[in-house]
């Protein structure tokens, strides 16, 4: 198991890049990647873990307790 | 009533984390494969395969750093071999950008974007988790199944690569004025 401390060892290993480039660059990254998470979702993986929920609830209300497969 | 079961059923509120985790899921996804069709395919087979192993979740853990893990694992195994990686940019982008001393800067973010295509795999998938979805050191290590010193030797590489791609440099000047973006050729 490892203790290393992220923050801490993070800049060290960064440490030829200027800190501006750093900056400059964590700021695209982050800009870049938040609008890929704010995309609006395909319907599609809604619809599904819907229709997974619904299988479940399905499955419970018939539940026989006695299930062994 | 209480009714046996053998396995615990995923709840709602399990379903409503993957719900919220979602996006995320998908931004890595994209940020994997390069591919915007393909990363659905993936973040199908991954709730689908994350829901039927709910119970092997462990509550109190990282939602989010499983569900990348089974993503990047289908991933691997269904959609790419191991170690067989994008070439390496052929150059950089034909764009200087002179990041100025005093103020922040902004990257155009096409450019940043091509640049991103260009790393090697490993590297922007380290990027992604621990430079954008504030994945801790060790959680990437987890994800990626290697030791912490080698997500950050390769998030090191790729941040180096990044800015030898966009040509960036720092302006020795301070200057008022935003950073300059010039056509180098």
């Amino acid at each position: 198991m490892t203790r290393l401390n992220p923050a801490e060892n993070g800049a060290e290993s960064d440490a030829a890049l200027d800190p501006k480039v750093l900056e400059t660059i964590g700021h695209a990254l982050k800009a870049h990647y938040d609008d890929l998470v704010s995309a609006p979702l395909p319907q599609k993986f809604l619809d599904l873990l819907a229709k997974l929920e619904e299988e479940e609830r399905h499955g419970e209300a018939e539940g026989n307790p006695n299930a062994n497969g | 009533m209480e009714r046996p079961r053998e396995t615990p059923m995923p709840t709602a509120s399990f379903k409503d984390e993957l719900v919220a985790e979602m996006g995320n899921l998908r931004a890595f996804a994209i940020s994997l494969s390069g591919s915007a069709s393909l990363a659905d395919d993936l973040v199908q087979e991954t709730l689908l395969r994350a829901w039927s192993k709910s119970d092997k979740f462990q509550p109190g853990t990282s939602l989010r750093a499983w569900l990348f893990t089974i993503l990047r694992n289908i991933y691997y195994s269904n959609y790419r071999k191991r170690g067989r990686e994008v070439q390496d940019s052929d150059g950089a982008y034909a764009r200087r950008l002179i990041v100025s001393g005093d103020q922040e800067s902004h990257l155009d973010l096409e450019d940043f974007r091509k640049a991103l295509t260009k790393l090697p795999a490993e590297q922007r998938e380290v990027l992604t988790l621990v430079g954008a979805s504030g994945l801790s050191y060790e959680e990437a290590a987890e994800i990626c199944d290697v030791e912490i010193g080698t997500i950050k030797s390769r998030l090191s590489r790729a941040r180096s690569k990044l800015v030898e791609l966009l040509a960036l440099e720092v302006s020795a000047h301070r200057s008022s004025e935003r950073p300059a973006l010039r056509r180098a050729g």
